[in-house]
């Protein structure tokens, strides 16, 4: 029996979405988002990518302590509840009918508009029968993915790194407290907690070496630097909910992310660029493994490092 | 069936909850759906013809395999909406510290009187 | 030579953003601003050496030379870099011109990874790639914008960083489909796959990434232009003049590159486009009108020239494509001159009132000039700049587009009226005086205005190689048409604008988020219709 198990996952994301749209509770949607997106994931998994399932099964971790962060103050300090409250008092009345049909029928409209001229499912495969032919030889690697984000569109991964380091240099400025400093004192709630040291004290090794791995193999299997260094950063999710985080470097290891990411853009200019692993792959095939390694790890560092930097911001600086 | 369906629903459910959401953080959220339904779109592009993972295909019939370049490109829009949100978050948190509140109405409405005090 | 020179193609965008990250972590204040100017003048040397390259012959690079469309391919023709050389220009006036100022070398780490991302929207051919440098420049145009602290629009910011993104997803989703019915990425291979296939496939496609251009463009009904205007007030002045005079032309340069893709295949959206650009050069017009803040003034004046723009490029000649395209050349330059002249305003002032500032000529002449050769040649006024590239940009016009083309340009007269005041009358108290760095680099700009506008036809005949000349009998018709529309500025502005401030319930303008997304839906639904 063929089980439809990709529709049956996709229905179930269609559903998660919904219901945020009619949901009101602050937490309920933050919640409700972190089931949608592992969903998302699952059915990234079952589209045959399981590269693209990790990364956003890791992203979206970190996404919800991003939200939650924002939204802890909502309901510890009483600021703003009373929009939730203005949203729930909303009175059956043509006026609140009206509001809600109208970008409804707006909505319906557009979507109908786009179905009529919608193109026939049908994907030509020319590069993906080129590029599953030839990134052996090309790039090297067993995993496609990898050597098309390291090898054939590095110039891409390029800027997708910047767009990172960039980020961790807006989240330190728009926020509202400018300096690089701590300023969170408080501890963890749990940090006494026998349990919890000994739970961590077993998990982060674990955590450690998953992230290594999927680093170390990323050409090889699925994962890659990035996965890798997303993997590694839940470490000091895990720490600072029983250890402070206060006594980590937090402005050398902003300077570090900086250089790493020189190294990410000089790396692939000295060996993609002037096409050195591509002569290389034919003389000394080794070369373009020891080039694809060294980029998954510069690669897992810089994540690392940034978005150490981005939660360490959150839950030290905009928490407080 | 037709997969991208699901992705075009999802597009516009979330463009739905754009115009209709009231708070910041929920515009955020739903930011991030429609991120997620292109990225979903894009992986069904990829998994017409076929839908094994790209890895060590020698072993495999070439015809079954999930075509690698949206999945690299997915990657890289993954790591560019993750960079993009979370400025936007440092952003709300700052104004949610500033305005007391997470609405955009309420929020326009003390920006708005805010700006004819100054001028 | 032309080998090297393509080679060196990347190194265009990284060796800009390698600098800014050094400069970032190790420099002082004193070293970032001398290699900031160092550098900046030997782009614009590059620069020019692949503008010359570019003449002769389209420049290509296959990143990582991998066989066929496996890679992402670079590509330098006339077009491409002749925007790179603009952006190095108007970066390295911009340098000089904040040459004194007290900024950190975050600035500089923002400038320069500004710098790069534009010049590789400039130089990419592929789609996939041109997303990723948009977000980059819309985070780092965010932070810019976010850049003083004390001044700064944080609500007005996350407007704009949060409509970037939505409309930035339209793009994505359309290159999606793009993707899955042509099987590319880059452009000129989807432009040979586009020729055998079915009208109907492309549809959906073209109407989702034009929909983001629009966005990115402020087309009518889009109003994504708003809230980047309204955070501009608390930026710095080469942040402000960066984003008017520049980051908006990437979505034209974009608008060309998909037209030359899809034109073909969509003839009649070039009417709709043409209808759409002359609403919103009104609508641009009327908003300026409504402004007292000179920075706002010029801002809303880029919504109406930059509809201009869009006209030649849909008016459909050859000539009126050159004439927008060199428009767009022109209009970078004026604009920054304007925007660094309204700086210098505000900082000796201390205001930025339209109708406060007096006195300008006996003050400061060297502003008031400046100001005054950028708005003569922004008017078109015979001799300057603006007048050679509107000349052509009408030029392959029916007769009623052309006069719709002079009623516009009276609305930008009447806009610039009000700027006259400044100049005369009694002198304001100044506050501080501004150093002569600053004066240098205005002036410049505003020379230049003169100068490209005195040697308008050799500079195209260079540039694009059209073979133009003017016919007495048609630059005395449009000088008289100028004189004509002068004057009539002169008496609307005296009889009406300056009694009656009737666009004042327009000032400060602005829509919630919720409706600037809907009138991104409602040109994507309208736009589909259409089609």
């Amino acid at each position: 029996m063929n089980i439809p198990i990709t529709e049956i996952a996709l229905s179930l994301w269609v559903v998660c979405a919904v219901l945020i749209v009619f949901t009101k509770k602050m937490y309920r949607i933050i919640i409700t988002f972190g089931v949608f997106s592992l969903i998302g994931a699952l059915s990234y998994l079952f589209l045959g990518s399981p590269d693209v399932a990790m990364a956003e099964a890791a992203v979206s971790a970190f996404v919800t302590i991003f939200f939650i962060v924002c939204i802890e103050r909502y309901y510890k300090f009483g600021m703003g509840l009373e929009d939730e409250q203005a949203e729930e008092k909303v009175k059956f009345s043509a006026k609140s009918v009206g509001r809600i049909l109208a970008p409804t029928g707006f909505c319906v409209g557009l979507f109908w508009l786009a179905m009529q001229h919608l193109p026939m499912d049908d994907a030509v495969t020319v590069l993906r029968d080129q590029y599953l032919a030839r990134f052996m030889y090309d790039v090297g690697g067993m995993n496609a993915v990898a050597s098309i984000v390291l090898g054939y569109r590095v110039y891409d991964t390029l800027f997708e790194a910047l767009l990172l380091v960039v980020s961790v240099v807006a989240v330190a400025h728009v926020s509202w407290y400018d300096k690089a400093e701590m300023i969170d004192r408080r501890h963890s709630e749990i940090k006494n907690s026998g349990v919890a040291r000994f739970t961590m004290r077993v998990v982060c090794p674990i955590i450690i070496i998953f992230g290594a791995y999927i680093i170390a193999n990323g050409h090889l299997t699925a994962g890659g630097g990035f996965q890798g260094g997303l993997a590694i950063a839940t470490f000091f999710i895990c720490r600072y909910l029983v250890y402070d985080i206060n006594d980590l470097p937090i402005a050398k290891v902003m300077r570090m992310e900086k250089l790493v990411f020189v190294n990410i853009t000089i790396l692939p200019v000295l060996a993609v660029f002037t096409g050195v692993t591509y002569f290389a792959t034919y003389i000394l095939p080794l070369t373009s493994d020891v080039y694809l390694v060294a980029m998954n790890i510069l690669i897992g560092f810089k994540v690392a490092c940034g978005f150490f930097v981005l939660f360490y911001r959150f839950v030290a600086i905009e928490r407080w | 069936m037709r997969l991208d369906i699901f992705t075009m629903v999802m597009f516009f459910v979330s463009f739905f909850g754009l115009i209709t959401s009231r708070t910041i953080i929920k515009s955020i959220v739903f930011i991030l759906i429609m991120q997620t339904s292109v990225v979903m779109f894009w992986l069904i592009v990829g998994n017409m013809h076929g839908s094994l993972p790209p890895i060590d295909v020698y072993n495999i019939d070439a015809e079954n395999i999930s075509d690698p370049l949206p999945q690299a490109l997915m990657l890289s829009a993954i790591v560019i909406g993750i960079s993009v949100i979370t400025v936007s978050i440092t952003m709300f948190n700052n104004l949610f510290r500033k305005y007391e509140t997470a609405s955009w109405d309420h929020m326009e409405k003390v920006y708005s009187n805010e700006g004819e005090g100054e001028q | 030579m032309i080998d090297l020179i393509s080679q060196l193609l990347p190194f265009f965008v990284i060796v800009p953003i390698i600098i800014a990250v050094f400069l970032y972590v190790f420099s002082s204040k004193q070293m970032a601003r001398k290699v900031a100017i160092l550098f900046q003048a030997a782009f614009v040397v590059f620069a020019f050496l692949l503008l010359r390259q570019s003449l002769e012959g389209e420049l290509l690079l296959n990143v990582g030379q991998y066989a066929g469309f496996l890679g992402i391919i670079l590509r330098a023709d006339y077009l491409a870099a002749i925007f790179v050389l603009l952006t190095s220009v108007i970066f390295l006036m911009l340098a000089i011109y904040s040459l004194n100022n007290d900024n950190t070398s975050l600035y500089w780490f923002l400038i320069f990874i500004l710098e790069g991302a534009i010049v590789g929207l400039f130089l990419t051919r592929d789609f996939f790639n041109f997303f990723v440098l948009v977000e980059v420049s819309t985070v780092v145009v965010t932070i810019l914008l976010m850049y003083d602290v004390k001044r700064r629009n944080m609500f007005t910011g996350i407007k704009f960083v949060m409509i970037n993104i939505v409309a930035m997803q339209f793009y994505l989703f359309g290159v999606g489909y793009l993707y899955m019915i042509t099987g590319a990425l880059d452009m000129v291979a989807i432009y040979y796959a586009t020729q055998e296939m079915d009208r109907a496939q492309l549809v959906l496609p073209y109407v989702l990434v034009m929909t983001s251009i629009a966005a990115k463009t402020s087309m009518l009904p889009t109003l994504t232009f708003l809230p980047k205007v309204n955070s501009m007030l608390g930026a710095h002045t080469p942040v402000a003049a960066i984003i008017s005079g520049l980051q908006i032309k990437i979505g034209v340069y974009m608008f060309i590159r998909v037209q030359t893709v899809f034109g073909g295949v969509f003839p009649e959206a070039r009417q709709l486009f043409l209808v759409v650009a002359i609403v919103s050069a009104f609508a641009g017009v009327v908003l300026a009108l409504a402004q007292k803040e000179i920075r706002l003034v010029l801002a809303y004046s880029t919504m109406a020239q930059v509809s201009l723009i869009m006209i030649g490029l849909n008016i459909g000649g050859l000539y009126s494509f050159t004439g927008a395209v060199f428009h767009i050349l022109n209009h970078a330059i004026f604009k920054v001159a304007l925007f660094m002249a309204a700086g210098m305003i505000a900082h000796r002032y201390g205001t930025g009132d339209i109708t406060k500032v007096r006195g300008l000529f006996r003050h400061s002449p060297v502003i008031a000039i400046s100001t005054a050769l950028a708005v003569l040649g922004m008017v078109g006024m015979p001799l300057f700049n603006g007048f050679v590239s509107k000349y052509f940009l009408a030029y392959d016009a029916p007769l009623y587009l052309e006069w719709i083309i002079n009623v516009i340009n009276l609305g930008t007269m009447l806009v610039f009226v009000r700027f006259s005041a400044m100049f005369f009358g009694r002198p304001n108290a100044v506050i501080s005086e501004s150093d002569s760095a600053r004066q240098i680099s205005t002036f410049v700009m505003g020379a230049a205005c003169l100068v490209i506008g005195v040697g308008g036809v050799w500079i195209m005949r260079f540039l694009f190689g059209l073979d133009v000349e003017f016919t007495a009998a048609e630059v005395a018709e449009k000088c008289a048409i100028f004189l004509g529309s002068l004057v009539i500025a002169l008496l609307v502005y005296r009889l009406v604008l300056a009694k009656h401030e009737i666009f004042i319930r327009l000032r400060g303008f602005d829509l919630s988020f919720k409706m600037l997304c809907a009138s991104i839906g409602v040109f994507f639904g309208g736009f589909l219709l259409f089609l």
